[in-house]
């Protein structure tokens, strides 16, 4: 210690001692905050950010996010848990408890004067044996099974969302992703565009097997409503571009002015018109409709064209939404007016715009084989709009990670009962010398999440936890039934989790504990510590 | 030492951030914030509501008994109450109409809900009795929605103008048997055949100060605050032509110059010009319009040859009264300075250049057939004044939009909510679990609305509710809280109703956002931004 401080007067430096007590302390304080949040029953939280907006949140990776926490320690830990989300999109909470409950165990053992090292070889034992056992614990499922599905995304959204609001959006969500899924191609959840309109209250979101653009029509005239219509997704500019070198021009009359405004317009107007040309091709008399999707702008002389032919037209469209209304509608973008074709066109049985206050929506309904869908939220205010935006990206992804594992794992804290079991029964035996300390915190840590949960539903946490092992031991799969604190089959009540969730958890838990165990020595130097 | 021994929330955030959490510190300190907020609202709750002056962030005066516009403009920080106030401002949104009630039931409920608190009760077990108890109130208001209201004729002035008395006698009392029927004129002239879709857009309100209320006026078309630009004032079945963008010399996108080497030339340059724009605006004089209508600037010498035709010129540089002029003369606009096809012209049965109050104003008048966007022109004393009848008007119009969309009513004067009371209690004692006591006390809660009324109107509270007790036990659900005698009776029978979705969404939101209240037991409250702070005044930086 007194070495740095030779170098550098002023470093801050803590010793070993303090180093662990720190460590230990911010995983166990995150572990406090975080706990209440954890299960159906947790409770909500509410962020105050610096300008007075209000969030409220269930979800751990939300909080973790907004909080802006800067000890060094819980930085660690929140920065695990992110890296979790991005992998996963769920278990953020359980992570964070997981860490918390490894230290705070491996706490138990340090202070009766094990060294960390002893503690982190068990921790490493443990994780390896646990990956095993997890393959062997978890269930195979049919990707195409849509009740399994729902199971997974009702247990995911449960955790994050009022009970009303889950069993809606558990089909919204399994719906969403079915849509998408095309065989033999991996899934992108981007086709899946979730779009918040402020309006009505939560229980109207709703899925639309089609798409939702946040802007409508720049002009009065279009049709407001187009039946049966054709849809045309183009990348065309229709407004007069500059020319990109300095160019003037000279003139000594009006006529001659009014001949160069016209073939300025004349080139501009001449792309609009092979647009009205395809229109009158496609549509003759038969009264179907057209829409043109642009993504670049459209001036208001063509805008004013177009409106006379009864087209609807859109500009400025974006990127993305290019890519999802060609798979929602069929056709294909194009780039230039040559390639106008009535082969690009795709089809649409409604397209309407409505009108919320200032803000306009276009909806584009009834395609036939819709490869992109649009999730419509709606809540009454801004908080809840985020809350069920949160919760519907981490619904996506819980399904999407069936449909890529092929497997699920009984929930409800089966695992973790059935884990901490074998851990105790087969590993620690296994397990040489004092490494056998390390699994057994690892094991009691395990017993951490059913412990909150329980406590988060208002029951004894020792109770219903001997409650649930008495029953384990006996041989079946245990859950914990929040709604009465006593055991249930997971399987029976479609309680299930994620695979790859429980799995990441397993990984990088242990890994950041251990990390955070075998500090010695926290040191603070450097530019910034002028003037402290 | 600058790590410290950090334990707990508070270390590990980041400085300025303050925390609360648990039932004492966060859900206590909510309730009390909210609390505060309804205790403001309510004493402007009903037809003797009181007002409020409000001097917002601008300096701008505020007198009004409206709720909205008085949480609108103290800007709430709290964040509890903001929530509150969001659910206020979803009940403005979704019917325009008892933003009031939101407020006072909210911040009633949230008071029950801390004398529960303090009985030892889980926010959670009161949450869920809330949410039950609503759901049995709201299917209770169902039931209560007056025989025979479920059907309107929207176009019917004077049965429109009765529906319509409710919301604004609550806002302007006394004045309900004027601005009704004028609010019910300038509505009916808009709906359109299918009444869903009217648009509130389509009922323009213009303030005029000077004369009095009762001077107020419905005109059917458009009034808009502004002179017409040329010397003709008046004309009567014109044609009218619209440009979108200014009636002058249009010019090429590309810089151009003009080249002139002699004065002939220049001479000859001008002429040119000036030709081109007579043929323009002789054009168009030729299509047989009379009125010119401009989005932007008129120029002078376009100005010249209108006048030397004969047009009168109007300038609306506001791009939505654009269109609503369009909509009301039937016109398009057109993009670019030409002559007009005969069906891109509109028709205006007359607009002339009314001196109003000492200002000028363009008055378009439209037969009732033909009138898409009718206006209320609004007479007063005071800005004040007229500001806050224009809140009331709002209300109105909404009203009658909720109308459009649901016709049915529902008892007034607190009837709906003694019924909804009664029922929900008598809910209440047939449950088991520990929400009987949350449902008990939202029962209760309803009862703030006739007994605010009564204290509103100097009656006894007390007195007044049991009466009303008493008189819907004997079975007769209609009877209401009489302002002036205090005594229970049916007000239906008078004609005074409230909207049943107005009542329905204020229960609904209100509900929602204090179960929303109730759920948070941590907040964490980031440090407050802003501009930057004067200078503390040490020598840290460099």
């Amino acid at each position: 210690m007194g070495s740095v401080k030779t170098l550098n007067p002023n470093a801050d430096v803590m010793g070993r001692h303090a180093a662990t007590f720190m460590c230990v302390n911010a995983a166990k304080g995150l572990h406090e905050v975080m706990k209440t949040n954890f299960g159906p029953k947790g409770t909500i939280k509410m962020l105050v950010g610096g300008a007075g907006d209000i969030k409220l949140t269930k979800d751990g990776n939300v909080l973790l996010r907004e909080m802006q926490i800067q000890n060094p320690t819980a930085v660690m830990i929140a920065r695990t848990a992110v890296a979790q989300d991005d992998v996963t999109g769920d278990g953020t909470t359980s992570i964070v408890l997981l860490i918390g409950e490894m230290m705070k165990q491996a706490e138990r053992y340090l202070q009766e004067g094990s060294h960390p090292r002893v503690i982190v070889e068990g921790f490493d034992i443990a994780k390896k044996a646990l990956l095993e056992f997890l393959d062997d614990f978890k269930t195979p499922v049919d990707a195409s099974d849509r009740e399994m599905l729902r199971c997974v995304s009702r247990t995911s959204l449960s955790t994050k969302l009022a009970p009303h609001l889950v069993e809606q959006l558990t089909d919204i969500v399994t719906d969403a992703v079915l849509t998408i899924k095309q065989p033999e191609q991996p899934l992108d959840l981007y086709m899946v565009e979730i779009m918040h309109m402020r309006h009505k209250l939560d229980q109207d979101t709703r899925l639309v097997k089609g798409l939702v653009l946040d802007h409508g029509s720049r002009h009065p005239d279009m049709p407001k409503r187009v039946e049966d219509a054709f849809i045309l997704t183009a990348n065309i500019s229709l407004e007069y571009e500059k020319a990109e070198v300095n160019a003037g021009f000279f003139y000594s009359s009006a006529e001659q002015r009014e001949a160069l405004v016209a073939a300025e317009r004349a080139y501009t107007d001449e792309r609009c018109r092979r647009v009205i040309e395809l229109k009158k091709q496609v549509c003759g008399d038969s009264g179907r409709g057209f829409v043109l999707i642009n993504q670049k702008g459209i001036d208001p002389l063509c805008l004013d064209m177009l409106a006379k032919e009864g087209i609807l037209a859109l500009r400025r469209a974006k990127k993305r939404n290019m890519e999802r209304l060609t798979l929602a509608c069929g056709g294909f973008a194009i780039n230039s007016v040559e390639e106008l074709s009535p082969d690009c066109l795709g089809h649409a049985g409604a397209v309407y715009e409505h009108v919320l206050g200032e803000e306009k929506y276009t909806f584009v309904e009834d395609v036939k084989h819709p490869h992109s869908c649009t999730i419509l939220i709606k809540g009454p205010n801004d908080h809840t709009i985020a809350q069920i935006k949160d919760a519907v990206r981490d619904g996506l992804r819980a399904v999407k990670n069936v449909i890529d594992d092929k497997a699920v794992v009984l929930g409800a804290g089966a695992f973790e009962i059935a884990a901490a079991a074998h851990l105790r029964s087969t590993v620690k035996k296994q397990a040489q010398g004092r490494a056998k300390l390390g699994v057994e915190a690892f094991a009691e840590a395990l017993l951490g999440f059913v412990k909150v949960l329980a406590e988060n539903s208002g029951y004894d946490a020792q109770d219903v936890l001997i409650k649930l092992q008495e029953e384990q031991e006996r041989g079946s799969n245990v859950g914990l039934d929040i709604a009465t604190g006593e055991a249930l089959d997971p399987q029976v009540a479609g309680i299930y989790d994620n695979y790859i969730v429980k799995r990441q958890i397993i990984l990088s838990a242990p890994v950041i504990a251990s990390q955070l165990l075998l500090v010695d020595e926290v040191m603070r130097a450097g530019i910034n510590m002028r003037g402290k | 030492m600058a790590m410290g021994m950090p334990y707990g929330l508070q270390a590990m955030l980041k400085e300025g951030h303050k925390h609360f959490s648990g039932v004492e510190e966060a859900v206590m300190k909510n309730i009390e914030a909210c609390k505060a907020l309804a205790q403001m609202t309510k004493t402007s709750l009903g037809p003797n509501g009181m007002n409020k002056m409000v001097i917002n962030h601008l300096e701008k005066l505020f007198v009004t008994s409206d709720a909205s516009t008085i949480v609108t403009e103290m800007d709430v920080y709290h964040p509890a109450a903001k929530l509150l106030v969001m659910a206020a401002k979803a009940q403005a949104g979704e019917v325009g109409d008892a933003t009031n009630l939101v407020l006072t039931l909210a911040g009633e409920l949230l008071g029950n809900a801390e004398v529960l608190l303090r009985d030892g009760l889980h926010t959670s077990e009161i949450a869920e009795g809330y949410q039950r108890a609503s759901d049995k109130a709201l299917s209770v208001l169902e039931s209560l929605v007056l025989p025979g209201t479920d059907t309107l004729d929207v176009k019917d002035k004077a049965a429109v103008a009765l529906r319509l008395r409710g919301a604004i006698s609550s806002k302007q009392l006394g004045y309900e048997d004027l601005l009704a029927p004028l609010i019910a004129e300038a509505c009916i002239d808009v709906v359109p055949s299918n009444p869903h879709n009217f648009n509130v857009d389509n009922v323009r309100i213009v303030k005029i100060m000077g004369g009095a209320l009762p001077d107020s006026q419905v005109v059917k078309g458009m009034v808009l605050k502004r002179d017409a630009e040329g010397s003709v004032k008046c004309v009567e079945n014109a044609k009218v032509v619209v440009y979108a963008q200014g009636v002058d010399t249009s010019g090429p996108e590309t810089k151009g110059t003009v080249l002139i080497k002699s004065a002939e030339e220049l001479e000859g340059y001008s002429r040119s010009e000036e030709e081109k724009l007579e043929q323009y605006v002789k054009a168009i004089a030729d299509s047989g319009a009379k009125v010119i209508v401009s989005g932007g600037a008129i120029g002078e010498m376009a100005m010249h040859f209108i006048e030397k035709y004969g047009l009168l010129a109007l300038r609306i540089p506001s791009k939505f009264d654009m269109r609503r002029f369009c909509r009301a003369t039937g016109a398009v606009a057109i993009v670019k300075l030409q002559a007009p096809q005969p069906d891109e012209l509109g028709f205006a049965k007359q607009i002339e250049v009314r001196e109003v109050g000492g200002a000028n104003c363009v008055v378009l008048q439209q037969d009732a057939s033909l009138g898409s966007v009718a206006t209320l022109v609004l007479r007063g004393s005071t800005e004040g004044f007229l500001d806050d009848v224009e809140r009331a008007v709002d209300d109105g119009i909404n009203a009658y939009k909720a109308l459009c969309r649901d016709a049915r009513c529902v008892p007034a004067g607190g009837a709906s909510e003694i019924e909804m009371a009664r029922q929900v209690a008598d809910f209440g004692k047939k449950q088991t679990g520990l929400d009987q006591y949350a449902i008990a006390r939202f029962a209760e809660a309803l009862e703030v609305v006739p007994r605010t009324i009564a204290e509103n109107s100097g009656l006894q509270a007390s007195e007044v509710l049991a009466r009303l007790y008493a008189a819907h036990a004997q079975g007769q659900v209609n009877a209401g809280v009489c302002i002036e005698s205090g005594a229970p009776k049916d007000l239906a029978a008078e004609g005074i109703m409230d909207v049943y979705a107005a009542k329905w969404w204020a229960v609904r939101l209100a509900t929602d956002a204090v179960v929303t209240v109730l759920k948070v037991d941590q907040i964490i409250m980031a440090k407050q931004a802003g501009g930057p702070k004067p200078r503390a005044g040490d020598g840290d930086d460099d």
